[in-house]
């Protein structure tokens, strides 16, 4: 594809009220402090990392966050594209007239398309949609964005992902046994004991020019459904293989290209072995370092594919990466060491989910 | 990329979800435990399986979220509190109707669930035409799960002969076709 750049990137998360707070944390190598909540049933809590507080409501707080992420673009912006990538949209807004004791009827589950319409037409935008893919919404929509503006279709898109603190996710995650009793979230240890879910709200803007606050180029990427089991993928990791040799040829680059590959990691048992075996199988003893970024964002999952490569994308420019401090136990090789690498270092980033959903994005950073 | 073939299936609010699985049968053996955005979806879906490729894109689409499982897992967490049922909780996610069909009907390519708005078909077809135009598919699957009471589900498989059509809506991309038809007469929940 031809390359398109991200820029005016925005992230609320558990790692601050801002991008550049949370690279900066990152760039420290400091873990967000943990809320802990209780799951039916059990008698246990579970770790979340939550992002400062907004005192707007979900579709006033949207609204501010594509404004922040256009305030430097030219108006009007009838040539942009919105996407919006959520698994939860306003299902917290449901959960809270339910847990008032409002009894579920029809109208309370609103469109799916009901929060990326309203802010199409608030914005005057050119065309609006909501992605959907689990864990894969906004690698997705930052993929299928990418790919709409390089073919000319739209001038400009912007791509918005969330999770809400919607407590569906946190007791049903709960339910699967997928979340962490420790809340020490460890990817590809070999003592993990699973994922910690995260609250973000982000932004990015993408076109055929740099903007104002350029990131990076999207060269290409690739997704595609593995239809073995609806909440795994193939553990000998060949669909996630296949899946990261297409982006890489989408982009016009080799696995010898890759500078480092952003893991999916969620540190579930199935998982994280299937990745290892997929990074075995494509790189096979030549990996270049891969880091994690869930231990400090948590799982932000349908929004982690704009949550993580935002975070990594900013932070990269500034500095080096923090090592990981239990590298030397890991199932593959995590940076035990600062890293640094060249501004314009190709990225490999995998996303993979529900749904049998896998993606995987190439990205070349930007210089400062 | 050309419309090749186009189904409309309706159905009353009435009509159970064992029905739907008895018509589901008729094409495929339904997946157990399975909800109702997820058989419309592959009632949709099952009419094309003799004229599907392994490299076929699946793009679906519903106005909105299983109402029934949304209401299950409400009921649980908030009335009853409950963990929800594991199999709700992961049919709540909106791409487990892609996958069900993708499973059912042996494809492979990319599968993408998105709300359903009012450019639906445009956006379907730019979205499938930039696989069909990069090569990563050769057909594309476009269903549209419509209004979660008297449901219709509308869905057209396009290959990559060279055609245009207007993509405004289903009607008018579906123009000149022989559209199969499936009405649900009985309402029996």
């Amino acid at each position: 594809m031809k390359p398109i750049h991200l820029y005016n990137g925005c992230l609320r998360s558990g790692m601050g009220a801002t991008l550049a707070e949370a690279s900066a944390a990152y760039l420290d190598g400091r873990l967000p402090s943990a809320q802990w909540y209780d799951l039916r049933e059990l008698g246990e809590q579970r770790a979340y990392l939550a992002a400062p507080a907004s005192n707007l409501q979900l579709e006033a707080d949207l609204e501010a966050l594509a404004r922040e992420c256009l305030a430097d673009e030219p108006g009007p912006f009838d040539d942009v594209l919105l996407v919006i990538a959520s698994t939860t949209l306003d299902i917290g807004q449901m959960e809270a007239r339910v847990a008032q004791g409002e009894p579920f009827h029809n109208d309370l589950s609103t469109s799916l398309d009901r929060l990326a319409a309203g802010l199409r037409d608030s914005l005057g935008l050119a065309g609006a949609f909501t992605m959907n893919t689990a864990c894969t919404s906004a690698a997705n929509a930052l993929l299928y964005a990418g790919r709409l503006v390089a073919s000319g279709a739209y001038r400009r898109a912007l791509v918005m992902a969330f999770e809400t603190p919607c407590q569906l996710a946190m007791q049903g995650f709960g339910a699967l046994g997928l979340l962490s009793p420790s809340g020490h979230y460890r990817p590809f240890h070999p003592q993990r004991d699973g994922l910690v879910l995260g609250e973000a709200y982000c932004a990015v803007m993408l076109g055929e020019q740099p903007g104002e606050r350029p990131l990076a180029r999207l060269l290409g990427g690739f997704s595609a459904c593995d239809t073995s089991n609806l909440t795994t993928t193939l553990e000998d990791g060949s669909h996630i293989d296949w899946v990261m040799r297409q982006a890489l040829d989408s982009a016009c680059v080799t696995s010898a290209d890759i500078a480092l590959v952003k893991l999916h990691g969620t540190a579930t048992g199935a998982n994280d072995i299937a990745e290892s075996n997929g990074m075995q199988r494509l790189f096979a003893g030549l990996q270049p370092p891969s880091c994690v970024l869930k231990p400090y964002l948590g799982h932000t999952l349908g929004a982690c594919g704009l949550s993580e490569t935002l975070l990594l994308l900013d932070a990269l420019r500034q500095g080096p990466l923090p090592p990981v401090d239990y590298a030397d136990e890991a199932m593959l090789a995590l940076n035990g060491a600062p890293l640094a690498l060249p501004p314009e270092a190709l990225l490999l980033s995998n996303f993979f989910g529900f749904g049998g959903n896998n993606a995987s994005l190439v990205l070349q950073g930007a210089q400062p | 990329m050309k419309v090749i073939a186009a189904s409309e299936i309706r159905g009353p609010a009435g009509c159970s979800d064992k029905l739907l699985k008895a018509e589901v049968a008729r094409f495929v053996e339904p997946p157990r435990r399975v909800d109702r955005l997820i058989l419309q979806s592959l009632l949709g879906a099952a009419p094309f399986l003799p004229l599907l490729r392994k490299d076929c894109g699946l793009y679906l689409a519903a106005d909105y979220p299983c109402r029934p499982t949304m209401e299950l897992l409400l009921e649980a967490v908030f009335v009853q509190h409950k963990l929800p049922k594991p199999l709700e909780f992961v049919n709540s996610v909106s791409n487990a109707a892609g996958f069900h069909v993708a499973q059912k009907l042996g494809v492979e390519g990319p599968n993408l669930f998105i709300g359903a708005g009012r450019d639906l078909w445009r956006q379907f077809c730019e979205i499938a035409a930039l696989d069909m135009a990069d090569g990563v598919v050769s057909q594309a699957l476009l269903i549209h799960s419509a209004n979660p009471d008297e449901f219709v589900v509308r869905s057209l498989l396009l290959d990559n002969t060279p055609g245009t059509a207007d993509s405004s809506s289903f009607a008018t991309l579906s123009e000149g076709l022989d559209i199969s038809r499936l009405e649900i007469v009985r309402a029996d929940g």
